[in-house]
């Protein structure tokens, strides 16, 4: 079951000439994990706004080609800290936001609020300030506002960047128990390195299109290295001139060395 | 010689929940130090001490020979450049470029001063081909890279940098790294929070964590990025290429790409062919 579906998708910001995006065709299904990847510019952010339909009815700009979700999306920003509501004076208020909005009963916001914070770990900020927290306390709380929303299509741009070791690992983590059950799950990360234990498909986008699409083990090729999108290990062994192909991660070269 | 910096017993309370106790370090000129912890282990509040926005409950930080309580934010920006961890937002010129030279102008600098740091910042963050864009027309992790620029236009004799690679791709961040060793080898001092690990080893060299407010670990950073067990209490984990290093017991355990890659070709070398 499709969760979105783009069809030749272009898409131009305002006064802009040449597209953010070009001619982009793609579907994440339910129950999927597809990570994009490119060099900064390529057009992953935009994408996301697509997938959520931000782009071009907040943004501005034109799109042509189709872009149709099949379930409700919830998008977490490159800049979380600007999603604050700023009306809410505890955590647990500010993950209540989303869900309120959505006209809940009050029991269904309790137990939605309540599952977010605990995935986040985020119990022992709960009644804290959300004005008054760290950088990645901050970021741990948007995405649970977002998940506290239930959404079927999960629209992540780099979510890691603020956590730290153990909070992105949990994260990773959340993200393949999302897509066990059920959500489709689309998202735009620089960590190269986490995707091999987290995406199901990756998806190389250069200059606004579609360059490749595949297994993780794309992380590994030649080309990919290249341009900068290898994982560290995949590059390390490319560039000590051994032959492919590359490991992708620590646990391949190990088994490669031996 | 007079350190850049140092932290001297310093302790800092937000209201009731404690930020910092006891911290205390030098930095020397031209040293290149990451400042490493968990969440909310008090990262940005020894930069906001730094920077003058905040004071220390108790203790003093030195910034050379200035007492950081008896300087305005202005006056301690002639000897520290601070990149603030939201500082994406911090932009409102009109211009990147306009942005970038706001600093040195502020500072007093010459005009063809101004140019020459302007431009030189600038190109050392490839920043140059967005000069003249509106720094809201950029993606957040550009407007950071553009924050980082006027920070480096500063020329400042310590940089104090939180989490400067966010979203960065790979050529982006080797660019950083690169901006900063040559800062470093002119003489300034680097103080960077960063929870990526892999543009920690690439680019510093002594590691400081702090654990819940405290100065956990003080040491070299490539002995502390490969040592895994070291790493587990304070929530952090070595970055593949020290993991890759351990793992096939490279000679050295270098935790750089490319130093990796060198010692793993070596041993390649050395081995009979599979
Ligand atoms: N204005 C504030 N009022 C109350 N508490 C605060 C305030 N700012 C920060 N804190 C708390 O102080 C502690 C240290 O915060 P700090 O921002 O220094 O953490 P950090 O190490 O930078 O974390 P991160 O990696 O998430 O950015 C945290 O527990 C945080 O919640
Ligand atoms: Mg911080």
């Amino acid at each position: 079951m499709r969760s979105l579906t783009l069809e030749g998708v272009s898409f131009w910001y305002p006064a802009t000439d040449s597209p953010a995006l070009r001619n982009v065709s793609l579907h994440v299904a339910r129950g999927e994990i597809v990570a994009l990847v490119g060099a900064l510019g390529a057009g992953a952010s935009t994408l996301l706004l697509v997938a959520a339909d931000l782009a071009p009815r907040v943004t501005g700009g034109r799109l042509t080609g189709s872009a149709a979700r099949h379930d409700r999306s919830g998008i977490v920003l490159p800049t979380p800290w600007t999603q604050a509501s700023g009306m809410a004076f505890s955590v647990w208020d500010e993950v209540a936001f989303g869900p309120a909005n959505l006209g809940w009963p009050t029991h269904e916001i309790a137990r939605q609020v309540d599952r977010a914070i605990e995935q986040l770990e985020l119990a022992p900020l709960a009644s804290r300030d959300p004005v008054t927290l760290s950088g990645g306390e901050l970021q741990r709380v948007i995405i649970a506002a977002i998940l506290a929303m239930d959404p079927g299509l999960v629209l992540l741009d780099e979510p890691a960047a603020e956590l730290d070791s153990d909070g992105a690992r949990t994260l990773w983590r959340l993200i393949r128990r999302l897509a066990k059950d059920g959500k489709a799950v689309l998202l735009a990360t620089s960590t190269l390195d986490a995707l091999p234990e987290v995406a199901d498909r990756v998806v190389w986008l250069e200059d606004g299109a579609i360059r490749a699409v595949g297994p993780p083990d794309l992380l590994a090729d030649v080309a990919a290295c290249d341009a900068g999108l290898g994982t560290s290990v995949a590059t390390v062994w490319r560039t000590s001139g051994l032959p492919g192909p590359y490991p992708l991660t620590v646990a391949h070269a190990l088994r490669r060395w031996r | 010689m007079i350190p850049v910096l140092r932290l001297d017993g310093v302790s800092f309370s937000y209201g009731s929940v404690p930020a910092l106790a006891d911290v205390s370090f030098d930095i020397a000129p031209g040293e290149r130090v990451a400042l490493l912890g968990r969440n909310g282990a008090g990262k940005s509040t020894v930069v906001r001490l730094i920077a003058g926005l905040q004071r220390p409950d108790e203790g003093t930080v030195w910034v050379g020979d200035w007492d950081t309580r008896d300087c305005a934010p202005e006056e301690l920006a002639r000897r520290v450049g601070s990149l603030f961890q939201h500082a994406d937002q911090q932009l409102f010129a009109s211009s990147v470029r306009d942005d970038v030279s706001f600093g040195p102008r502020a500072l007093g600098v010459g005009e063809r001063e101004v140019e020459r740091r302007t431009d030189d910042a600038l190109e050392d963050l490839d920043l140059t081909p967005h000069a003249a864009h509106h720094p809201y027309d950029l993606p957040p992790a550009l407007r950071k890279l553009a924050a980082l620029a006027g920070v480096l236009a500063l020329e400042p004799a310590l940089l104090v940098l939180d989490e400067p690679t966010i979203g960065l791709d790979r050529a982006l961040r080797a660019r950083v790294t690169r901006g900063l060793l040559e800062r470093s080898a002119a003489g300034a001092a680097l103080l960077v929070i960063t929870h990526d690990l892999t543009f920690a080893a690439e680019t510093l060299e002594r590691g400081l964590v702090l654990d819940r407010g405290t100065l956990a670990c003080d040491e070299p950073l490539a002995a502390l990025l490969g040592d895994a067990t070291r790493l587990e209490p304070f929530g952090l984990e070595p970055p593949p290429v020290a993991a890759l290093s351990a793992a096939l017991d490279l000679p050295g355990r270098p935790v750089r790409a490319a130093e990796a890659a060198r010692e793993l070709a070596r041993v390649a070398r050395g081995r009979p062919a599979p």
